[in-house]
């Protein structure tokens, strides 16, 4: 426990020390806050439940558009604002940006929350493949009737209030990475008290047996939808932050951007070893330099290697790291081995 | 917890990473000025972005070898620090903070299309890094406010509603029925907003209005309702994708329409792809290598163009003229400011007020173009079925006489 301690310790303070050690990286760092929170809560579904959800980027996009309509809708007539042609121009004050924010992030994780209820209800039955099949679908149509909606700027998309000028150059940049640095602590407490719950052994059954949990009297579907509803939550959260981020909102670039964030947030749990805690922050963590780095080192080159650290995941750590890694050193992670029971098995190979 | 380790060398790890990986490049080294752009070199835009590249270096090479820059009695040399922004707008308000916080590049040179110019707008706004923009058309880029945004185009409204009205006039100035159908993104909507204007003011009536996806290759949908309700105008844009996915069906449906109106049907280079089928088609330009405007560098459109294909092979589509142009204002502007201070040159650039090979450049309050009028040209075809873009529109720069109605497919 002790131990522990220390490591959360060095880790906070090594989160709230990064922007001011790497000033020029504080985008690419909060980025990278909002990746992890989108693994993590990714693996809820994926890792603990087994069920392969790609419709998480429904409350990321959703989340997004919420947070900036209602910043923009709760000072000035959002219409005009995403009007085209509108030769108005409107400017947040900082209290007006900083409230509507507050506000917007407040709506953003709470409507994706209701959403994910209301869905799950009726598409949380369907099992495998058909699951994985119908949220790939969910995220699509979502791009696509959100670009048909003008009051959201439809295809023209959505320009969210710009930063108000409160001093510093700097400030945009801390504030933002401190939303999503306290977000992702958030997201990091959350997901790690209910999985030492009870809560967190119903869902393993579920992943496991599903069938036989049922069976034993859990009421399945319950568990089922209360876990989506906890990933849409802070998906919503990430969304929002993500846009103000951004600055510009495109239906299907940006906020339901399932070709890209909706499946880099399965890989990166997969990579880092889904059905863990760690697992996904690793995960996102690693992909996330190696992108970066591939894009800045070798333009052109970062899909092609992208696909071949695929490859490699899936081969060599069909697991994960963390799934490797507690092959490798199964009593590094408290799990005690019988020596004789191992010996055994290895004679009976 | 022997975990605990591996997770705390993992943290040490990053730290080490990121502090070894922070170099920073100033704007002006030694006697170069870098730029820096965000580029769609894969994704979507990829064709558009590679004809933007070009048209950017094409021009650094030329300044370079013609003097460069002068400022403060020195002569400098541009550099562009070039980024691939996938075609995603996520990516390149990313990497346009990346740019300027990282790389430490003071003045930008814009992306291509009007979706990714919004995304990087306000970074670069934000940073009060003066951009010169030459793909960016959408109006809503300029009513925002930005002062440190400049086009060299004009806007996105202004591409198609010069055939509105060409077509009411060709109908004896009777109202005309016109079906349009659009991408869904910045760009193909804002041209829509400009023909929705066109329609008012002549009373026409738009029987069809239909939006078509991104990554655009089937929009047979329309087509046959075009066919059954017979418009007299046919307007479709949606980038390089969707003047050949528009051509290709259209010839492979049959569809006749007396107008087809389009955009960027020279950076699809649809008369080499298309040939005979992509005939008659009328297409909004910014610009055309026959148009007679002047500069010092590329002389005129004429030279630009041979110039241009001596050095990449291909006929310069528009995109590349105007990204070759905002270098041209670039240095015009730092020689009249005569320093790099960020405000004096952003000052220069807003009183800009020349001629270069691509067109007259004056830049509204807005940072729009105003000084610069869209030309109409259509796919010509001889007998041999070689086809080439005839400027028809205004009547002031044409060089062919507009041909109307298409004739139809069964008389062709």
């Amino acid at each position: 426990m002790n131990k522990n301690f220390i490591l959360y310790a060095v880790i906070l303070i090594f989160g709230l020390a990064a922007p001011f050690l790497f000033p020029a990286f504080k985008v690419q760092l909060s980025i990278l806050c909002v990746l992890i929170v989108l693994a993590t809560t990714w693996n809820i579904q994926g890792g603990e439940m087994g069920y392969n959800s790609f419709g998480n980027i429904l409350f990321y996009g959703l989340g997004m558009y919420l947070c900036a309509s209602v910043q923009v809708g709760m000072f000035f007539p959002l219409a005009e604002w995403t009007e085209s042609g509108g030769e108005k121009t409107f400017v947040h004050t900082p209290t007006q940006f900083f409230q509507g924010m507050a506000v917007g992030l407040v709506v953003a994780a709470i409507v994706p929350t209701i959403v994910a209820g209301l869905i799950g209800y009726s598409i949380l039955g369907l099992r495998g493949h058909y699951f994985a099949i119908c949220t790939l679908g969910l995220g699509v149509a979502a791009g696509e009737i959100s670009g048909g909606i003008e009051i959201i700027g439809a295809g023209q998309g959505f320009t969210t209030p710009p930063f108000p000028n409160v001093g510093s150059l700097e400030a945009r940049g801390e504030f933002f990475y401190f939303l999503s640095f306290f977000t992702l602590v958030l997201t990091f407490i959350a997901v790690r008290s209910i999985y030492s719950t009870r809560f967190k052994l119903i869902l393993n059954a579920i992943r496991d047996n599903e069938d036989k949990a049922e069976a034993m009297g859990i009421e399945t579907m319950k568990y089922k939808i209360i876990g989506w509803m906890i990933s849409a939550f802070f998906c919503g959260l990430a969304g929002g932050i993500m846009g103000g981020l951004v600055g510009y909102i495109d239906s299907t670039d940006v906020a339901f951007d399932g070709r890209e964030m909706g499946v880099f947030m399965v890989l990166m749990a997969i990579l880092g070893g889904k059905g863990t805690l760690w697992g996904p922050i690793i995960g996102a963590t690693i992909f996330h330099i190696f992108k970066e780095g591939f894009w800045t080192f070798f333009l052109g080159w970062q899909y092609v290697a992208l696909g071949v650290l695929i490859v490699v995941i899936v081969i060599y750590f069909p697991e994960g790291i963390m799934g490797w890694l507690r092959e490798k050193y199964p009593e590094r992670f408290g799990e005690v081995v019988d020596e004789k029971d191992r010996k055994a098995q290895v004679e009976l190979k | 917890m022997r975990l605990n380790k591996i997770i705390l060398s993992f943290v040490s790890a990053l730290v080490i990473l990121f502090s070894t990986s922070v170099a920073s490049l100033a704007k002006v080294v030694g006697d170069k000025i870098i730029l820096g752009a965000a580029i769609s070199l894969t994704g979507k835009y990829s064709s558009n972005g590679v004809h933007t590249q070009n048209g950017y270096n094409m021009a650094v090479d030329r300044i370079n070898s013609m003097g460069g820059v002068k400022v403060g009695g020195k002569t400098y040399k541009f550099d562009i620090i070039y980024y691939d922004d996938e075609s995603n707008p996520k990516r390149a308000a990313q990497l346009a903070e990346r740019l300027i916080s990282q790389d430490g590049v003071e003045f930008m040179l814009g992306p291509y299309s009007s979706g990714l110019t919004k995304a990087i707008a306000p970074v670069t706004e934000k940073y009060g890094v003066p951009m010169v923009e030459a793909n960016g058309a959408s109006r809503s880029l300029f009513t925002k406010g930005y002062k440190y945004l400049f086009a060299v185009l004009a806007p996105a409204n202004l591409y198609l509603d010069v055939a509105i009205e060409t077509a009411v006039e060709l109908n004896g100035g009777k109202p005309v029925r016109i079906a349009q159908a659009f991408e869904q993104d910045a760009f193909s909507q804002d041209v829509r907003l400009g023909i929705l204007d066109a329609a008012e003011r002549t009373g026409s009536k738009i029987i069809i209005d239909d939006k078509l996806p991104k990554e655009l290759n089937d929009m047979a949908a329309t087509l046959v309702k075009v066919k059954q309700m017979k418009p007299d105008v046919l307007v479709v844009s949606g980038h390089t994708k969707g003047a050949l996915t528009a051509i290709r069906q259209i010839a492979e449906m049959k569809v006749d329409v007396p107008m087809l109106a389009m955009t960027h049907c020279d950076a699809a280079k649809l008369s080499k792809q298309h040939g005979k089928n992509s005939q008659y088609a009328l297409c909004a330009s910014q610009w055309h290598k026959s148009l007679t405007y002047k500069d010092d560098f590329f002389k005129d459109g004429m030279t630009y163009a041979a110039d241009f294909e001596k050095e990449f092979g291909y006929d310069p589509p528009y995109q590349s003229a105007e990204s070759s142009a905002a270098l041209l204002v670039f240095k015009d502007a730092f020689e009249r400011a005569n320093s790099f201070d960020q405000k004096k040159v952003r000052d220069a650039l807003a009183a800009t007020n020349m001629q270069t090979f691509y067109g007259n450049i004056k830049f509204a309050p807005g940072g729009q173009n105003v000084d610069k009028p869209m030309v109409l040209f259509q796919v010509m075809c001889d007998a041999s079925g070689s086809c080439e873009n005839k400027v028809v529109a205004p009547l002031k720069w044409a060089s062919a006489k507009l041909i109307h109605p298409i004739p139809k497919w069964s008389e062709r």
